[in-house]
């Protein structure tokens, strides 16, 4: 291995991508924007659910308890519905999320100690933000009936009955639940697969595309040098991105960083270069760009995105995909990541990710230059 | 048999390259001596650049052997690679880099050593008369510049042999002329270099030639020797009028091997010149095409070239019908 | 002029289709999206990994970790020794809540003081957490109003419950509340998108790059036939990824489709005229193919994520929002989801239908004069 020529194929490649700058400019773009949209826009949170309301009774009882759901920070009223048609309009359309009927009675039923019932349609479509609004509006119903129970003992015994059971919940971590402080971290990871898949995944193939290749293979150029020289310069841009991502974290976004900084950066590059190198492996074996950016898209972007449990949490998908994610190497620096940033906690705990990450870091180098041939056919 | 081999640069035996049922070499064997300039001449799809890349290594043979610089062309070929130099068809420089950069790069990859890297790129650029252009990236340079270029950085690391693969097509003929110019000069040092080519004239500058055609290599020597030995015929070259429609008239006359179309003129292949001249211009006058010249040339490669295609077309024929 | 476009087809399919691999990912790629969209993207959460603490081991303490246990949402795995042993546990990520109960819980309930249940979350998955946090108050709020109306009768010594209100939900479109019916009409939307993007920017520039555009263009062939002949076939496979997935995702997901056809159809073909015609126009400004997939990607992030598709737009800022407008995939998914769950038709969707055909016209115009300046 010979590092004068590692140096000529990098030097090349950086000359190349400065001529670029629109690539150059995008390889960072691209990330950042991810993060502003992923820190200020992007939210499952769910919160003003558009609502329309059916009072059927119109009494004091029913109006109070409307209040309850106009008042609370999740609902939004949006209008007083006079019948069904005008009801089924609003959902239909998706001028309204979730309906509320009364029924008529309903004031007689809670004053004489009944049971008394309240329907709650809701637009399923988006079965997310559906059953986080079902989930609300129970807390709703359930506050609404220990607070006339409350009222009702208050009146009849005289004495104040204590609530019997009450939740002290502390939560861990991230206490205001922002989840930004759960997704920018994660998010570290799906910009670096974003970035393999951009920046190495067409560098080989274009040069077999140009006819360029032709030349340098019959040069005594090795292919790992090769490789190796054309993976530096991707590298160092990678890592920019990495710092790029956690300096706005940090001071855009406040995430909290608890953990050891050199340790994230460690794993970061040991991720990147397998990233990158699975990139490479992509344009070794297509030869061809627009195959290796379909290919890219498959292989990097979308696990990274989907299953590295950097969105959705691994341990609510079906058995069998949970099995799938153990080959996907997102879900390790994922894991990292979190770990890291949130936890604080550091490789005693997290070595066996570590290990796992620097093994696929490894594996895809190997590859990549085992499956690259200095041969025309 | 051992020094035998050492003196020659390029060293063939049966060469052969298949991709599926296609034969595009068909076991071809011949040899190159050290310092030779050796041209393989041969229409397009003869497999010209199929055999040159097989023996730079870029190709892997599926039958036969070879020994290129002394080493085996399946189990060596990184050495060969060492030891070459190699210019493709196709301009594969980067065009989004300068002149000086890709000189740069090549310097690098072949290992010059330092002190002599500023040497080798200024002779470089200045062979190629590309001084003026060092920083001009090679996108903007036109065809005969960039093939210099190409020519400079595949000698850099100033390999013993290099293999051309068409380094003129497409390049107007001044350019030609002061490329093979450059040929020469390397030539002049000892450089031993393999050019493919379909331009017949260029054929003429090479020490010995190997001519191509579907794959084998129907005859091999110097220029002077296919010429005369290949041509066991003369040739005649015949002015008139109505050249086209005083082909089709030749052709059936019994002396006449071959006609062909040169330009205006008819270029007729005979074995007996003497008595060919006559019944042509008899034939000829008596047909009304007034005849102005029929007389005996030197055979061009084009000529020699031709009479060998068509007598192989011609042998294989009768083969077919026997087959069917 | 058909003639030159049907052949400008013809080569066009030769030299996607000849490389089989190309086949496989524009085929290929949209079922496993679809499988992983139908199967592994769930925002449900079950079984949530649970540590118990009981320091008080009653009756009592017990009777409220069954009920957990039984609502299904929580799975202990695990019994803590001590604090140590719970820090150990959430850290590793072995559990995401630990369900504390200290010495004396039983007690209180009993004499009518507060009882405590100490509820700990790992936050770091904060979308997990706040639902575990709405089962918990939810399970805690019966096991109390069950309580509470025990003491009440007991009070008035006649077995008389409090009023209640009884909630009753019902989730139009979508009964069963399954997360596939969102997401897999919403695939065929991305990947539409992604599939013509992809391919139309890249494509042309391709021919850029490698240099046989030079040829095409000297020959009689005006620039509309040379559009209409790149984008032609990115439009019939666009289509056929539709037919793909919808088939599918009904038969295979059962995802229910109760509109029409003909209007998914028609709508798909207005989509492909914007998704068309921002592949052309990325192709104007792109020398090379490695730019043609940047900038198709710098697109199609923020138009994905900002669709509606993963994240309703409700949720996001009021100026972002407004942003949305300008994006047809935010309109077809309005669209799709329309057709398939709510099985509404023209009068309910005409305003995106008409968005989107505004759209596409005035975008496939402009990048195809783009192209012709380009050209010229």
């Amino acid at each position: 291995m010979n590092t004068l020529r590692i140096w000529a194929v990098s030097r090349k490649e950086f000359i190349h991508i400065i001529r670029d700058p629109r690539s150059l400019g995008m390889s960072i773009a691209i990330p950042m924007l991810l993060l502003l949209l992923f820190g200020y826009a992007l939210t499952l949170d769910v919160d003003d659910v558009p609502m329309v309301v059916w009072d059927q009774e119109g009494s004091q009882a029913s109006r109070e308890f409307v209040s309850r759901f106009t008042g609370s920070p999740y609902f939004s009223l949006r209008e007083y519905v006079r019948n069904y048609r005008e009801l089924e309009g609003a959902v239909d359309s998706g001028r309204a999320l979730a309906a509320l009927v009364i029924p008529k009675g309903f004031a007689g039923k809670i004053e004489s100690g009944r049971e008394a019932p309240v329907q709650l349609i809701v637009d399923g479509s988006d079965s997310n933000t559906a059953t986080i609004a079902i989930g609300y509006a129970d807390g709703v119903a359930m506050v609404y009936s220990q607070d006339v129970a409350l009222d009702e003992i208050r009146r009849m015994g005289g004495t104040e009955l204590a609530l019997p059971l009450d939740v002290r919940p502390r939560v861990w971590f991230n206490p205001d639940l922002e989840s930004k402080n759960y997704i920018i971290p994660g998010l570290i990871a799906v910009i670096m697969m974003v970035i393999a898949a951009l920046l190495t995944s067409l560098t080989v193939a274009r040069e077999w595309e140009r006819g360029t290749m032709e030349q340098l293979i019959s040069t005594p150029v090795k292919g790992r040098e090769l490789i190796l020289g054309k993976l530096l310069p991707y590298f160092a841009i990678g890592m920019l991105d990495v710092l790029l991502a956690v300096l706005m974290g940090e001071f855009l976004f406040q995430v909290p960083l608890r953990g050891n900084v050199a340790l994230l950066f460690a794993m970061a590059a040991i991720f990147l270069a397998g990233a990158l190198s699975l990139g490479m492996v992509i344009s070794v074996v297509t030869k061809s760009q627009l195959l290796a950016s379909q290919l890219a898209m498959v292989m990097t972007f979308l696990p990274a995105f989907l299953l590295s449990g950097f969105m959705y949490a691994i341990s609510n998908m079906p058995k069998a995909i949970q099995l799938v994610t153990y080959l996907i190497p997102a879900r390790y620096f994922v894991a990292l990541l979190k770990g890291i940033y949130l936890k604080g906690i550091g490789l005693n705990i997290l070595f066996i990710e570590a290990g796992l990450l620097t093994i696929f870091g490894i594996m895809m180098i190997v590859l990549a230059n085992v499956k690259f041939k200095k041969k025309l056919v | 048999m051992h020094s035998e081999k050492n003196n020659k640069a390029v060293v063939v035996e049966n060469l052969e390259r298949r991709f599926g049922s296609f034969i595009a070499v068909n076991r071809v064997s011949f040899d190159v001596a050290k310092g030779e300039i050796f041209g393989f001449l041969g229409p397009n799809g003869a497999g010209k650049s199929t055999t040159i890349r097989m023996l730079c290594g870029l190709l892997a043979p599926t039958g036969g052997s070879g020994i290129v610089a002394g080493f085996d062309i399946r189990t060596q070929s990184e050495k060969i690679k060492a030891n070459i130099g190699y210019m493709s068809q196709k301009f594969s420089l980067y065009d989004d880099l300068t002149v000086e950069e890709n000189i740069n790069f090549y310097s690098g990859i072949y290992r010059i050593p330092r002190e002599m890297k500023k040497e080798r790129k200024e002779w470089v650029i200045e062979m190629a008369g590309l001084t003026e252009h060092r920083h001009s990236r090679t996108s903007i340079l036109s065809g005969g510049w960039k093939q210099r270029l190409a020519l400079g950085c595949a000698v850099l690391h100033e390999p013993p042999i290099i293999f051309l693969d068409e380094p003129t097509s497409g390049v107007d003929p001044i350019s030609r002329r002061q490329f093979w110019d450059l040929i020469y000069e390397l030539s002049g040092k000892g450089v031993t270099i393999f050019v493919t080519t379909h331009y017949m004239d260029e054929a003429e500058y090479c020490d010995r030639l190997g001519l191509i055609y579907r794959g084998e290599l129907i005859a091999i020597g110097t220029p002077e020797v296919l010429k005369t030995e290949q041509m066991h015929a003369d040739v005649l070259e015949v002015q008139s009028s109505r050249p086209q429609e005083a082909m089709e008239l030749v052709a059936k006359l019994p002396d006449v091997k071959e006609v062909a179309l040169f330009g205006k003129r008819l270029h007729v292949v005979t074995e007996s010149y003497e008595s060919a001249r006559q019944s042509i211009h008899a034939a000829l006058s008596e047909h009304g095409y007034p005849v102005e010249k029929v007389e005996r040339i030197v055979p061009s490669m084009e000529d020699v070239f031709v009479s060998l295609i068509e007598s192989r077309d011609r042998a294989e024929q009768p083969q077919e019908e026997v087959q069917r | 002029m058909i003639e030159r476009i049907k052949h400008m087809l013809i080569k066009e399919f030769i030299q996607i289709f000849r490389d089989s691999r190309m086949k496989g990912v524009i085929f290929l790629m949209p079922i496993i999206q679809l499988l992983v969209f139908g199967y592994a993207v769930t925002t449900d959460v079950k079984h949530v990994a649970t540590a118990v603490y009981d320091l008080d081991n009653s009756v009592a303490s017990r009777e409220l970790i069954a009920r957990f246990v039984a609502s299904g949402y929580f799975e202990i795995t695990a019994y803590a020794k001590n604090p140590k042993h719970v820090r150990e546990l959430i850290d590793r990520g072995d559990v995401r809540a630990v369900l504390q109960m200290n010495k004396g819980f039983e007690d209180d309930l009993r004499v009518g003081r507060t009882a405590i249940l100490q509820l700990i979350v790992d936050g770091t998955d904060s979308n997990t957490a706040g639902i575990v946090l709405n089962y918990s108050a939810k399970i805690t709020g019966e096991f109390s109003q069950k309580i509470l109306a025990t003491r009440f009768s007991r009070l008035k010594g006649l077995p008389l419950k409090p009023a209640t209100v009884n909630l009753q939900t019902r989730a139009w479109f979508n009964e069963n509340l399954e997360s596939r019916n969102f997401y897999v009409p919403g695939v065929i939307a991305i990947i539409v998108m992604l599939i013509t993007l992809m391919l139309t920017s890249m494509a042309v520039v391709r021919e850029k790059e490698i240099g046989t555009m030079e040829q095409i263009m000297v020959t009689p062939i005006t620039p509309a036939e040379f559009i209409l002949g790149k984008t032609i076939p990115f439009a019939l496979i666009g289509f056929a990824d539709v037919v793909l997935i919808t088939v599918l995702g009904v038969f295979w997901f059962e995802v229910p489709i109760r509109g029409s056809l003909l209007m998914l159809f028609v709508a798909t073909a207005l989509y492909l005229m914007t998704t068309l015609g921002v592949g052309l126009l990325i192709s104007t400004v792109s020398e090379t193919q490695q730019q043609a997939m940047m900038s198709t990607f710098f697109f199609y992030f923020p138009a994905v994520l900002l669709s509606g598709f993963m994240f309703p737009i409700a949720n996001m800022p009021a100026m972002i929002q407004w942003l949305t407008y300008l994006n047809p995939l935010r309109y077809f998914l309005v669209i799709v989801r329309g057709i398939f769950l709510k099985g509404v038709g023209p009068a309910v969707l005409w305003p995106q239908m008409a968005a989107l055909a505004v759209m596409g016209v005035v975008i496939l115009w402009s990048a195809s004069r783009r192209f012709q300046k380009t050209l010229a």
